[in-house]
């Protein structure tokens, strides 16, 4: 019963997590709404095609036709619905459009999934490619549906909480499928699919449940993301979309499912945060960057003094963990007189150019760098876990079990 | 009734032949062997059998029905499993995990219990994991469950491969090479090993090896394949003395 109790609560956790972020967030500015709901939905995204890309090792990057599936049939019966008579409740209806958008991706992910099976790497780079832009170019040209103009959504309905619920629904059952025997054969299958088949895995209903799962959630975020913004055009769902997506899990770590949650929330946000660093001389800017470097020195700070102490310090419990709060506040203190002391460094910021034209290439070079410094993505293909945090903290990491030769 | 039995199984990519008309039968229990010179068709044999490639005309039997044309998972799923020349196991995968994915095939839950996280899938993973553990320990490997199988050894890479495809529960084991870059010592091991999975589990074995000492010494009946062609078939002692045998292996005399 112990195994119920910890999943009944936890589930309750995240609805009630979801629900107070609802809560707390909704009040705000249809643009700061905006860019939480941006995240939800892209972690999603990330998630999903980390599921395709990054488990089953399945090379596509035409994540957003499936997001673009999605958004348009929910969106087209919305509207026609409402058409004939007003909707009530809205919040349920979206659930049930998330359902219908989820399976209509889905069907199209089994489109796209059938033929691609034969192919492998680059082919079927090209064929999932080809597929997001056949879809859009098809709704691009469809009058009922807006065409290029776009489509107007109506009526609206703004759920921050719908949209995270997703993303960690999304996360379980990728977790979930990780956790059990079940995800080995989907490694499997990206490891080597000849040796796969040999010990009886059938790969291609191993390729189909990815590709169908994966563009189911997507589809459903494409749901949450019509009945958001209530207007979306075909370049909603442009090339673009798919690499950014593609880049969240690669920058993630392909296969880590924490990796493209970081990352997605990075990438999401980042260019947003970019955005509000405007200014005509540039300060804005260099502020930030001085805060970033005095974030990292006294991150540093706290992470050395807490491992110090762990390391060297036997005493009581209470007097150890006085300890720790000690060096967070080492931290803190450490973070605001570096970023007051790099103030004084003068004459940088007036010769930068405005930010919110160096936005996009600033993001680009932070990608780039990211890259060169770690090509194997932020998580290489670990996963958040709490034996992990304590490796951090500790002087050696436990060692993985030796082999002799 | 024997258990697996081909019946002038052919096979041409384009113009060669790369097995031709090749007939052997295995009995249920046997340690059978499978040589021959490079190129001369061995691999090609195991592809027919695991359904890799389909033949050209002929036929394979086991247990008295064709199965020439299946794909690899249904076979596996009848009962034979193969290892391969060129250690192909799941490099990013731990060595339990590993042996897990031989055994998922004989898995009894679905995958929605496994992404709604129920208990029945957890159990079932559990299972899976002992009886793979199980499995490492026949082949010497369970000191190190959680390592990264690239990061292994070669031979012990080797005995992985053997420890997975045991643990699809096979009546009919393919060993390609086996025992190919080990050295006398570990050979010795091995030949011990391999005869000890035949006699306790009952699987029957058929094995593609170079070493002629290993083959001649570990097998009951071979074999002999030069060319895509059958040259010779019986117990060891008659290959060892067969001049056809010799010629193909030392060349003719001139």
């Amino acid at each position: 019963m112990k195994f119920w109790g910890i999943r009944f609560v936890s589930i309750i956790i995240a609805i009630v997590a979801c629900l107070a972020l609802q809560a707390f967030e909704g009040g705000r500015s249809d643009y700061e709404q905006r860019i939480i709901v941006l995240i939800g939905l892209y972690i999603t995204l990330a998630v999903s095609l980390n599921l395709i890309n990054g488990i089953t090792g399945q090379f596509s990057i035409g994540h957003a036709a499936f997001y673009q599936v999605g958004a348009y049939l929910t969106g087209f019966l919305t509207v026609t619905y409402f058409a004939k008579q007003p909707i009530h409740n809205l919040g349920a209806w979206l659930i049930l459009m998330m359902v219908v958008g989820a399976l209509g991706a889905a069907i199209a992910g089994l489109i796209v999934g059938l033929p691609s099976l034969r192919l492998r790497g680059d082919y079927l780079a090209i064929v999932t490619l080809g597929f997001g832009e056949i879809i859009r170019i098809i709704v691009q040209n469809q009058r009922i549906l807006g065409g290029s103009y776009g489509m107007n959504v109506a009526p609206k309905y703004k759920s921050i909480a719908l949209v995270w619920m997703l993303a960690i629904f999304c996360i379980a059952v990728c977790r979930n499928l990780l956790k059990t025997a079940h995800g080995l054969p989907f490694l499997a299958v990206r490891e080597d699919e000849v040796a796969s088949s040999a010990m009886g895995v059938n790969v291609t209903r191993v390729k189909v449940t990815a590709f169908l799962l994966g563009s189911a959630f997507a589809g459903a975020a494409g749901a949450l993301l019509a009945h958001f913004e209530g207007f979306i055009t075909p370049t909603t769902f442009g090339m673009d979309v798919s690499f950014i997506i593609l880049t969240m899990v690669v920058l993630g770590g392909t296969g880590s499912i924490t990796g493209s949650v970081v990352a997605a929330a990075l990438l999401s946000y980042l260019p947003e945060y970019l955005r509000g660093l405007k200014g005509p001389d540039g300060q804005a800017l260099q502020i930030a960057g001085y805060n970033v470097v005095a974030w990292l020195i006294a991150v540093g700070v706290a992470v050395a003094l807490i491992r110090w102490a762990i390391n060297n310090y036997h005493g009581p419990k209470a007097k150890k963990y006085g300890l720790y709060v000690g060096a967070f506040l080492v931290g803190f203190v450490v973070r605001y007189v570096t970023s007051f002391g790099l103030k004084f460094i003068p004459g940088l910021a007036a010769k930068l150019i405005p930010v919110d034209q160096v936005r996009m290439l600033i993001f680009a070079v932070a990608l780039i760098v990211i890259m060169l410094l770690r090509p194997q993505g932020i998580f290489a293909h670990h996963e958040f876990s709490w034996s992990w945090v304590r490796r951090l903290f500790t002087r050696r990491p436990v060692p993985q079990t030796a082999v002799s030769a | 009734m024997s258990l697996l039995e081909l019946e002038r199984a052919t096979i041409r990519f384009g113009g060669l032949v790369a097995v031709d008309e090749v007939s052997f039968k295995l009995q249920k229990g046997d340690l059978f062997g499978l040589i021959g010179p490079n190129g001369a068709g061995k691999t090609t044999c195991f592809n027919l059998i695991t359904g890799v490639y389909k033949p050209t005309s002929g036929s394979i039997k086991f247990r008295g029905s064709e199965i020439q044309g299946t794909p690899p998972n249904k076979i596996a799923r009848l009962g034979i499993c193969r290892t391969f020349q060129n250690i192909r196991l799941f490099p990013a995968l731990s060595v339990l995990e590993n042996v897990v994915v031989g055994g998922y095939l004989r898995h009894h839950t679905t995958l929605a219990s496994a992404l709604a996280y129920l208990p029945s899938a957890l159990k079932e993973t559990r299972r899976l994991k002992e009886e793979a553990m199980g499995y490492l320990k026949i082949l010497d490997l369970q000191d190190v469950p959680n390592a990264r199988s690239a990061d292994l050894p070669y031979g012990m890479q080797r005995r992985l491969e053997i420890a997975r495809a045991m643990a699809t529960k096979p009546e009919l084991l393919l060993l390609d090479e086996p025992a190919a870059g080990m050295n006398p010592l570990e050979k010795q091991d091995l030949m011990e090993t391999v005869r000890r999975i035949r006699d306790q589990q009952g699987i029957t074995i058929l094995v593609i090896e170079h070493d002629m000492r290993f083959v001649m010494n570990l097998c009951e009946r071979i074999v002999v394949l030069d060319h895509g062609e059958e040259i010779a078939q019986g117990a060891p002692e008659q290959i060892r003395n067969d001049p056809k045998v010799i010629s193909a292996y030392l060349g003719e005399p001139v």
